[in-house]
């Protein structure tokens, strides 16, 4: 059954009642072909983490210099940008859930302007990075950067795709409060892929 | 407090420490020291995604624990590999030839 909400502020949406505790905990959020992928992503960058830490003990010079060498400056761009994205996207699943398809494409729409912010800071830094000689022959914690961070960026870019398709999806109105399980599998991406970011930030921003 | 509200407060507490935690690296203290400030404001970070934005405590157990220790995996790696950074060179040394 599919409930229609309508798109006038002006006549009353239908507020469901709250989640009782017993019905939300335990349950798989989203979907559970999300998670398989979510594991996949946690699996990869585990991996790369790992040999992170082994170039990190194997060439503490290079790492103890290499923030030094990034713009601090884009990198807390990065995570602003993310976070306030995340804050959109949780947002918007909380409004979906009271019944509120305008807020809900609102605070979408916004989630993904700020997630364009990540691909847009990254532009400016490469050109910086570039200007500097910063490329793939600038040293092991350069090549760990830009390996770890082009990774995530590649996530990033499938969250973008992701928030667009979503955003269609609700503005047709194929989500309801109660059947919303596309909308919160993208939301539970778009949050692990911001906090793979709060791991890598501090790693390459802020550890010498 | 509304659960908007309250993903609103993560957020701003989330903005804070990510300014604050720059402030932390850039000090002048022990490199040990360093990497303990900066992965505990990581660890807070990552419950906060994890708690307000992610919502893990209705997740599934399986799925929480396995996310949680994830997340608390890491900042203890980072501690670990600053304070044996050398027994890790050495022992992944042997390994690798």
């Amino acid at each position: 059954m599919t409930l229609a909400v309508p798109l006038s502020p002006t006549v009353p949406v239908p507020t469901p009642a709250p989640r009782p505790p017993q019905a939300t905990a335990g349950r798989i959020p989203g979907s559970k072909a999300m998670w398989v992928g979510i594991f996949c992503e946690i699996t990869e960058f585990a991996l790369l983490f790992a040999v992170f830490f082994i170039a990190r003990a194997h060439h503490p010079e290079a790492f103890q210099a290499g923030p030094e060498r990034l713009s601090l400056l884009a990198g807390t761009g990065y995570t602003l940008m993310l976070l306030t994205s995340g804050w959109c996207v949780a947002r918007a699943l909380h409004a979906m859930r009271r019944g509120d398809r305008r807020a809900t494409v609102r605070w979408m729409l916004a989630g993904f302007v700020f997630g364009l912010g990540y691909p847009a800071i990254k532009i400016f830094e490469l050109q910086r990075n570039f200007a500097l000689g910063l490329d793939g022959s600038a040293g092991v914690f350069i090549v760990s950067y830009y390996y770890l961070t082009f990774t995530h960026l590649v996530h990033v870019f499938w969250g973008l795709l992701g928030m667009m398709w979503v955003i269609a999806r609700t503005g047709l109105g194929a989500y309801t409060p109660e059947e919303h399980s596309g909308l919160e599998a993208f939301a539970c991406y778009w949050h692990v892929t911001d906090m793979i970011w709060l791991m890598i930030f501090p790693l390459f921003y802020l550890l010498g | 407090m509304s659960p908007e509200r309250k993903i609103d407060l993560a957020w701003l507490m989330l903005v804070l420490l990510s300014v604050g935690g720059a402030g932390i690296a850039r000090s002048d203290a022990n490199a040990v020291l360093v990497a303990v400030g900066v992965s505990l404001v990581m660890a807070i970070k990552l419950r906060l995604v994890c708690n307000y934005f992610l919502e893990l405590h209705e997740a599934h157990p399986r799925i929480r624990r396995a996310v949680l220790a994830f997340c608390h995996g890491m900042p203890i790696l980072v501690i670990l590999t600053t304070a044996f950074g050398d027994t890790l060179s050495s022992l992944t040394g042997a390994l690798l030839g």
